[in-house]
């Protein structure tokens, strides 16, 4: 059942620029970092002259972090909006599918899309310091870490991000709140879910976050689709 | 006949204001169910009921036999569905707005031929739906609704907005989804006309309730026809057919007396000899509409005047 749940959800954001915003993100990041790297070669290969592709990992981490929260909520806005402006939901809640699935199906829609951003950036990031001349000598688990771990300790922004935009029909409100969250989740408390993905905490380590980010994902995640299932449907 | 869907009691209450009260409903199988009832009256909110979109605060809801909230998803497969204006997603074409909703129902792909077929979108199927005029739209919400192979097809307000020719179009397809397909139809509608000829039962709501439920004819029953008579003088006609035992009414210049044919030629012969010339002598009937109307301003009056009294 998922199987088509997913390629109805895939038809759906055919020819929308959906795509194009999954694409967008890590690009922009790799776009910045080349020019942060073009302009300033020699003093940030001196900088990191130890490990260089550990300086350009981390560089990039630093923007990547704030673009895959504004991804979340730019994709959790997207794909909930399409159903608002058709007013679809009334007709898709009123197919023979269980309201959980339906749920389901929009969350798995966007977790895809999520992490196909997350590959590409592991990419470009490969394409940007082999072109810079930093050679092959890579680490892939930092590589790997650095693109993956941020976006389970974002998960419980994903569902509130995806809950809000559903649930509610006007977007100003969850896309405020997911902007918001982006800007300044770094500089908010540590309890707070936006300063997860940043993966710094008092024990600098970074899979306490990645566990937590599962886990209250998780948990929001089925709250969610316990209220999107009592809920009336009157739009 | 055997009921293809019932409500008992269904009520849905919004704070402490009951916008559906208490409405039972039997659609018979095979039956085209016209529900009718003035904007707000409760016509969506049954229908979203009917179709587990809402929770109803009391009451049930059997389709096919079974209840509808245990089954939901057993009776969804049977029901196709067109709530309001129709959902289709612009960007895409027919054909794909189609496949969209025939992957979730697990329906064959020569489905998709067949509905466009139906509805008459053929030449229309690659072209990007938000170009659609309001009646194509709404033909493709019918056919996305008729992908499942419905046994039962509710349709809401689907003729809202549309100009006559497209009314037109939806009705004769109404109505040969009926007859060729057996397929059991609830259209709702604020007008009567609309659904006149296609509908072969009639449910009236009116304030959240249903103030009328049977076959079409017994609505049409109703419509008790007069006959108004024009001449020199009113004043004068009226105290003669009144003196001689025939009921009648005054309205303005016109005297109205009941369409029975001894009673007319009574009356003429009867101001013939009182030398009072006649104008003109024509039949009133009473158009669905009229009825419609009366029997929901009742309902208003009703609602009124013991409104009135609970307060004095």
């Amino acid at each position: 059942m998922y199987k088509a749940l997913l390629k109805a959800e895939f038809l759906k954001i055919k020819r929308k620029w959906i795509w194009g915003l999954v694409f967008l993100g890590p690009f922009g990041v790799i776009a910045l970092e080349a020019l942060n790297f073009g302009l300033r070669y020699d003093y940030l290969t001196d900088l990191y002259k130890d490990d260089l592709w550990k300086g350009l990992i981390g560089e990039a981490n630093m923007l990547s972090v704030f673009a895959l929260m504004l991804g979340a909520t730019l994709v959790a806005s997207l794909i909930s909006s399409l159903e608002h402006q058709s007013t679809s939901w009334k007709h898709l809640l009123s197919l023979p599918l269980s309201k959980t699935k339906i749920f389901m199906g929009k969350f798995s829609l966007a977790f895809i899309l999520l992490t196909t951003s997350c590959i590409l950036l592991a990419i470009g990031i490969v394409i940007l310091g082999i072109s810079l001349g930093f050679g092959t000598d890579i680490s892939i688990a930092l590589l790997l870490k650095t693109c993956f771990y941020p976006f389970l300790a974002a998960l419980p922004v994903v569902a509130l991000q995806l809950w809000l935009s559903i649930v509610l029909n006007n977007q100003a409100l969850p896309l405020a709140i997911g902007i918001v969250g982006s800007i300044f989740g770094g500089a908010l408390p540590r309890w707070t879910i936006w300063s997860w993905p940043s993966l710094s905490n008092q024990w600098d380590k970074p899979i306490i976050n990645v566990c937590l980010g599962i886990v209250v994902g998780l948990i929001l995640l089925g709250f969610s689709t316990v209220h999107f299932t009592k809920k009336d449907v009157n739009s | 006949m055997e009921n293809i869907l019932t409500a008992n009691d269904l009520t849905k209450k919004y704070k402490s204001d009951a916008v559906v009260n208490r409405i039972n409903l039997q659609i018979p199988r095979g039956a085209v169910y016209g529900f009718l009832g003035p904007n707000g009256a409760g016509k969506t909110t049954t229908i979203r009921m009917l179709l587990g979109l809402i929770k109803p605060s009391h009451g049930s809801i059997s389709v096919f036999g079974k209840d509808l909230r245990k089954n939901r998803i057993e009776a969804l497969k049977e029901i196709g569905a067109l709530v309001e204006n129709p959902s289709y997603y612009g960007h895409l074409n027919a054909i794909e707005n189609l496949e969209v909703y025939r992957v979730l129902r697990k329906a064959p792909k020569s489905k998709i031929k067949e509905v466009l077929e139906i509805v008459g979108l053929e030449k229309a199927a690659k072209k990007k739906v938000k170009e659609y005029s309001l009646g194509m739209k709404q033909r493709l919400g019918i056919a996305i609704a008729l992908l499942g192979d419905p046994k039962l097809l509710i349709l809401d307000e689907p003729t809202n907005g549309l100009d006559p020719q497209g009314i037109l179009e939806i009705r004769t397809l109404i109505k040969s989804l009926a007859k060729e397909r057996g397929i059991t139809i609830i259209v709702s509608s604020h007008l009567l006309s609309e659904i006149d000829q296609m509908a072969t039962y009639v449910g009236i709501i009116s304030k959240g309730r249903l103030i009328f439920q049977n076959r079409i004819e017994e609505l049409r029953r109703f419509a008790s026809a007069s006959v108004s008579f024009t001449t020199s003088s009113p004043e004068e006609t009226f105290k003669h057919i009144v003196s001689y035992g025939i009921q009648a009414y005054r309205e303005e210049e016109k005297i109205m007396v009941e369409a029975e044919d001894e009673a007319i030629a009574k009356v003429i012969s009867l101001l013939v000899r009182h030398g009072i010339s006649i104008y003109r002598v024509e039949e009133n009937k009473k158009s669905l509409e009229d009825i419609f109307l009366d029997l929901i301003k009742e309902e208003g009056t009703n609602v009124q005047s013991t409104f009135k009294s609970r307060i004095s």
